[in-house]
């Protein structure tokens, strides 16, 4: 469990963490989402001790962070997949971690087992790709099993296949009921791994809630028909409130009426449909709308064909 | 493969691991990057083969005449005083300069948040490393170079008064110059900043202070720097003479002694505040 209450991070005159507080609870992944430079990374920094609040608290299982006894035993953390020496071998640098809380080497190879490095175990880190260095952050991070486990874009440089791993390790650490914090800005990632959402934006939260209440509430659901009678259909559709509009490929899309109400009013009027659909919007719309007022760099021209 | 460790303690979640548990990763740290194990190699290796060549090139440099205790155990430990001040100032630099510069710092800080508990174990580490690796350095080079003096009645026996002092003092210094490496290292997150600065402490500013128009600031700048206190507690001293003396620019063994444990002391504590007050 992680509470943050009221958490600022002020760079002298810039705010990067503007007052946030939510909460991360145990049994789930919850998704950290936000664009570059939005306070990802100092917000975790901060959970963690390595950062010192300008005000307000971060606390791990109603404790600040610097006051936990054995904090490996209790939070995994990876920050920054490039922090390894690079001279230095995966093995030796994951028993230097473990060595401050004795932990054992049976342990080391245990997380190396699980992350798939114990090949590479002997090799100096220097010579790791992304995707290696990854797994080697969160092999340390696993080292004192954890009951919470803070991950900063764990998937950045790994390949499809490492994607798929992480994402099996994140469920099983969900499902054995840990606390799963994890940042990321890909919104694809987040969908298939996230369970519950956390949306910041210039240091602001912009939306803390259940992965479908976070998209539903931040985009439209609309309902998709193809028919042949194109004109009548969207004149039996016409109604205050309603918004019909006509796709580049000929499909119409209604919104603020149920799939059931679009089908019935068309059956009403005798038109034949060969396609009804209910369309949520993506969690990617969902982010781009959330964080369209909150996004610090950002092209000038938005991206087309947002909207599947 | 398991995800979960299965034999662990209960308790180990709510007990703080010993500090010798971060002194064993410091260790772990120090011997496991080849820069390292170089560093502790470079001293002992320069200190030795600095001294052989004193010792073998003795008959042409021209045998003193009256045998003296002081200019035998000065051929014997100032090749390692002079290059070995720089080389463990450096090791003490990075050892926290390479965490800095690796990324490393936040991995160590995560698993250890009391800050100062890092340093010191780093300090002890660094200390204990080069004071005993000096110390091997200094003691062999005493012994591989003996019969060269012995053949021409200059041996410096180690009841010899001032010997075992030059011998152990020497190596004390360079056990310092890493505490006052470090504590600059800590300052300044740096390991090429940082090693600027032990050279310069160490060496250039005690030439440049010799040059320096005489007067109080060049007094003090030439007793209080750490490459001075080096001087005096590798050598063999008959006692006499004062403790200090800014005038004549006079430091005793004592006062070496004194001023290398003040120069760690004062490095390792501004380190220790930056380190607590700022973020990692």
């Amino acid at each position: 469990m992680i509470r943050v209450q009221t958490l600022t991070k002020r760079y002298g005159d810039k705010t990067a963490v503007d007052g946030i507080d939510f909460t991360v609870r145990p049994g789930k992944v919850t998704g950290f989402l936000g664009p570059n430079g939005a306070g990802k990374s100092t917000t975790m920094r901060m959970i963690v001790g390595l950062d010192q609040p300008s005000a307000g608290i971060a606390e791990v299982n109603g404790r600040a962070y610097r006051d936990l006894p054995a904090p490996l035993r209790e939070v995994g953390v990876l920050l920054d997949a490039r922090a390894a020496h690079r001279r230095r071998t995966a093995y030796k640098h994951l028993l230097s971690i473990a060595a401050t809380h004795g932990i054992g080497r049976a342990r080391v190879g245990e997380v190396m087992e699980l992350t798939g490095i114990d090949a590479v175990a002997t090799r100096r880190v220097g010579g790791f790709s992304l995707g290696m260095g990854q797994r080697l952050g969160i092999a340390a991070a696993l080292l004192g099993d954890p009951q919470t486990v803070i991950l900063d874009e764990p998937t950045n440089g790994l390949d499809p296949e490492g994607i798929l791993w992480i994402r099996a390790l994140l469920r099983q650490l969900a499902a054995a009921g840990k606390t799963v914090l994890l940042s990321s800005h890909l919104m694809s990632e987040m969908a298939q791994t996230a369970d519950h959402l956390i949306v910041i934006g210039r240091g602001a939260i912009l939306a803390d809630g259940s992965m479908r209440d976070v998209i539903t509430g931040a985009t439209p659901s609309s309902v998709r028909v193809r028919t042949h009678e194109v004109e009548r259909l969207m004149a039996a559709l016409t109604a205050p409130g309603v918004t019909v509009s006509i796709r580049a490929d000929g499909a119409i899309d209604v919104e603020h009426l149920s799939a059931e109400q679009v089908a019935s009013t068309a059956a009403a009027a005798g038109i034949v449909l060969h396609e009804v659909t209910s369309v949520e919007g993506s969690l990617e719309d969902a982010y781009l709308a959330l964080t369209a007022a909150a996004t610090e760099y950002r092209a000038t021209t938005s991206p087309s064909g947002a909207n599947s | 493969m398991t995800l979960t460790a299965p034999a662990h303690r209960s308790d180990a979640r709510t007990r703080r691991p010993a500090f010798a548990c971060v002194l064993r990763s410091e260790w772990i740290k120090l011997l496991s990057i080849p820069a390292s194990l170089i560093t502790l190699g470079g001293i002992f290796f320069i200190g030795m083969t600095g001294s052989l060549f004193l010792a073998a090139t003795l008959e042409s440099s021209g045998v003193p005449s009256v045998p003296s205790l002081e200019r035998t155990m000065g051929d014997v430990t100032m090749p390692m005083v002079i290059s070995g001040q720089i080389i463990a100032g450096i090791l003490g630099v990075m050892m926290i300069g390479a965490e800095y510069s690796s990324g490393t710092i936040q991995l160590t800080l995560v698993a250890v948040p009391d800050r100062l508990r890092v340093l010191w174990a780093k300090a002890l580490v660094a200390g204990s490393a080069v004071t005993g690796v000096a110390f091997i350095t200094a003691l062999s080079t005493w012994a591989a170079t003996y019969p060269f003096y012995a053949e021409h009645g200059l041996a410096a026996p180690l009841t010899g008064p001032g010997v075992a002092s030059a011998l152990v003092g020497s190596a004390a210094y360079l056990g310092f110059c890493s505490l006052f490496g470090l504590g600059v290292g800590a300052l300044v997150r740096s390991t090429t900043a940082g090693s600027i600065i032990v050279f310069a402490a160490t060496l250039l500013i005690p030439v440049l202070s010799s040059v320096l128009p005489y007067g109080l600031l060049s007094r003090l700048i030439r007793i209080t720097l750490l490459g001075n206190a080096g001087d005096a507690m590798s050598r063999v001293s008959d006692g006499s003479g004062p403790f200090l003396d800014l005038w004549s620019g006079h430091i005793s063994t004592a006062a070496g002694w004194v001023i290398a444990a003040v120069s760690a002391g004062l490095a390792l504590t501004a380190g220790a505040i930056a380190l607590r007050r700022r973020d990692a």
